[in-house]
């Protein structure tokens, strides 16, 4: 009960938390030079034409007006057009937004994989090997861009070795692609009984997968080491230990008890990847939310970048929601 | 025989004699610098306590009291190490001892009762759970066997409402009562000896006694031993049949509780009894701090020793034994 009404107390947030968001940017976008009339015009354009499509666009209003425009078609779900693909941005964000999703989940999912396990490893064990690897590790993740990685990934998996796929887009391009209904190639190809669609999204994801994942790693491993470092020098540790407990439930009560830093940080680097992973997609020609705002704020396309941004912000609201409702289940002294 | 003990720096301590529960010999723990001298915090510690001993362990904040404690818990903060001497328990070294052996002693046979609860007691844990841990991993005790121990200890050690107790965090019990959680702790297994450490520092006085009444008894009951940790003297007149009172990481004199109440010859001790009247002249040698330079060839009360002699501060006392049941560390002990 007290749980629900913490949930719709923060749902209610949301609106106005959206409203400032949407503003700001807004009016950020706006102050990048560029004219959107020109761009579409193209270099051989009269000054009339362009001052006609500029009044076409509405962009001779004042800033306010066309900001309360642009909410009011937002508010009736109409996110406007990309001038670049001419279609609605809604349903080109329908189908990037659950690409960079997928490939983002799974690469955090892989990052925590390699991560915790390190982390918790080397700070049981205070000297000895598993320690050096995750310091060297922690070192080389943090030093190596994601960009970087994804090019020689592609280089060795790819050129050398020819184990994995033309770093082409998210399906082999002989293969038709399934129904969408979740967005996942993973899930709908599963969903539609289609094997080898399967197989060749899974072989796709691997090796961006495997740079993001990687990649975050290292703060994944570098937190959970230092927390859990902090944890076992606690005072309630120490007690557990001279209590004689066995070295299986420390372990265990000291993982519990860092879980809290460990859920912020990957609910930071998931709000931060989802615009961020777009190096790893502009390598593998993902097709992407972020290569797509990232095209956008290029040649002055506003709608694609705020309808990126609202959707960003609604996921990590949604994200932040669910790290609230973890702590509420991980520790009694919030619960009150 | 103690003569041969103190013979030299270099004397090895021998086994100790049969009916001693712990015996802790010659104890050194240094604290490494960088580039420095290594500190001694304790510096060649000698007590002794039988089956059915309570010991009382005086001393004021700094002289070792809790260093001796956590020591002999095998949980020395801050990078300290054993530089010196022996610890040995129910027969056996306990200082050499693997860690499995080790981690079945602690909390079982030997275990202790900490001073600020709340902070040591696991937060995120039940009082049930852990008050049920010690009797699930020392006893094989299953879950539910386990649940109903930990209430009939917390019915023990005389919690109001036991049965809701048991699913209380720490952050919802008082101090008082948080007190008591660890005491059933302690006494949870088959404890021979349980060492309290300053256990009943936070509490106020009337619960204070209490507290260490009911400890007491239990302890007794248990037919177990303990040692008091305290900086209150008349705590170890009250619920101690020995007394040591240590000085610097030194025991200064070591005697029945009769024999030190009725006639205390270390300049200390007679110090310590000066600091509880209400003679200003006599208190303010107690407020002074040790003075961390004295060399290692004097007598580490020198400079605070209204006594003091030549000889005190060109050769460091040994603790020897001054008539039956006491033993005193000077060169000039009170005698009258």
């Amino acid at each position: 009960m007290q749980m629900l009404s913490y949930v719709g107390r923060r749902l209610l947030f949301v609106i106005p938390q959206l409203l400032g968001i949407v503003f700001i940017s807004f009016f950020l976008i706006k102050l990048i030079p560029g004219d959107p009339a020109v761009l579409m015009l193209g270099p051989n354009a009269t000054q009339a034409a362009v001052d006609r499509l500029r009044d076409d666009l509405g962009l001779t209003k004042p800033l306010v007006e066309q900001f309360a425009i642009y909410i009011g078609k937002v508010l009736q779900g109409d996110l406007g057009t990309s001038w670049q693909t001419t279609r609605p941005v809604l349903e080109d964000l329908a189908e990037r937004f659950p690409a960079t999703l997928e490939l983002v989940t799974l690469g955090l999912g892989l990052a925590l994989a390699i991560g915790i396990p390190l982390g918790v490893a080397a700070s049981m064990q205070r000297r000895g090997p598993v320690r050096k690897v995750a310091d060297y590790y922690g070192l080389l993740a943090g030093a190596i861009p994601d960009f970087w990685l994804a090019l020689v990934l592609i280089f060795v998996f790819y050129s050398l070795l020819g184990i994995a796929p033309a770093p082409l887009g998210r399906l082999d391009i002989t293969l038709i692609a399934p129904d969408a209904v979740t967005g996942s190639l993973l899930v709908d190809s599963l969903l539609a009984g289609d094997i080898e669609a399967f197989r060749s999204a899974a072989s796709q994801l691997v090796l961006p997968v495997l740079t993001l994942g990687l990649v975050n790693a290292g703060p994944i491993l570098k937190m959970t080491q230092s927390t859990m470092d902090r944890t076992l020098a606690s005072d309630f540790m120490r007690y557990a230990e001279m209590s004689g407990l066995p070295r299986r439930v420390i372990r265990r009560q000291a993982i519990r008890a860092s879980l809290p830093s460990v859920i912020t940080l990957v609910s930071v680097l998931f709000s931060v990847t989802i615009g961020g992973a777009v190096l790893v997609e502009i390598v593998f020609g993902w097709g992407g939310a972020g290569q797509y705002a990232v095209q956008g704020v290029l040649n002055a396309d506003i709608n694609p970048v705020l309808g990126f941004v609202i959707f960003s912000a609604l996921l990590s609201l949604a994200i932040y929601l669910v790290v609230d409702l973890l702590y509420f289940a991980l520790d009694p002294r919030i619960r009150g | 025989m103690l003569q041969n003990l103190h013979a030299g720096e270099g004397a090895t301590p021998l086994p100790p004699s049969p009916g001693t529960l712990l015996a802790v010999q010659d104890l050194a723990v240094s604290y490494d610098r960088y580039e420095k001298e290594p500190v001694k915090a304790l510096n060649g510690v000698d007590i002794e306590v039988r089956e059915g001993d309570i010991l009382g362990l005086v001393g004021e904040s700094g002289a070792g009291k809790s260093l001796l404690a956590r020591t002999i818990m095998n949980s020395i903060p801050g990078g300290g190490r054993v530089s010196g001497g022996r610890i040995d328990f129910m027969g056996e070294r306990i200082d050499a001892m693997s860690e499995e052996q080790r981690t079945r002693l602690l909390g079982n046979a030997l275990s202790m009762v900490v001073s600020n609860p709340r902070g040591e007691l696991n937060p995120v844990l039940t009082v049930g759970e852990q008050i049920g841990n010690m009797l699930r991993y020392h006893k094989g005790l299953s879950a539910a066997a386990a649940q109903d121990e930990a209430l009939s200890l917390l019915k023990a050690v005389q919690i109001p409402a036991p049965e809701r107790r048991l699913s209380a965090y720490p952050h919802e019990l008082s101090g008082g009562m948080a007190q008591r959680v660890v005491i059933a702790i302690a006494l949870a297994c088959t404890p021979r000896l349980v060492i309290s450490d300053d256990a009943t520092s936070a509490l106020d006085v009337t619960v204070q006694m209490q507290v260490l009444d009911l400890m007491t008894d239990m302890v007794r009951q248990k037919g177990a031993s303990a040692i008091l940790i305290t900086r209150d003297i008349a705590i170890t007149a009250h619920f101690c049949n020995q007394v040591a009172i240590l000085y610097a990481g030194e025991v200064v004199e070591l005697a029945d509780t009769d024999l030190f109440f009725d006639r205390p010859t270390h300049p200390y001790s007679i110090m310590l009894f000066a600091a509880f009247s209400h003679d200003q002249a006599l208190r303010r040698h107690w407020t002074r701090q040790a003075d961390p330079a004295v060399p290692a060839s004097a007598c580490p009360f020198a400079p605070r020793c209204p006594r003091r002699q030549h000889r005190c501060v060109t050769e460091r006392p040994a603790l020897r034994r001054l008539g039956p049941g006491r033993k005193v560390r000077c060169h000039d002990p009170v005698e009258a």
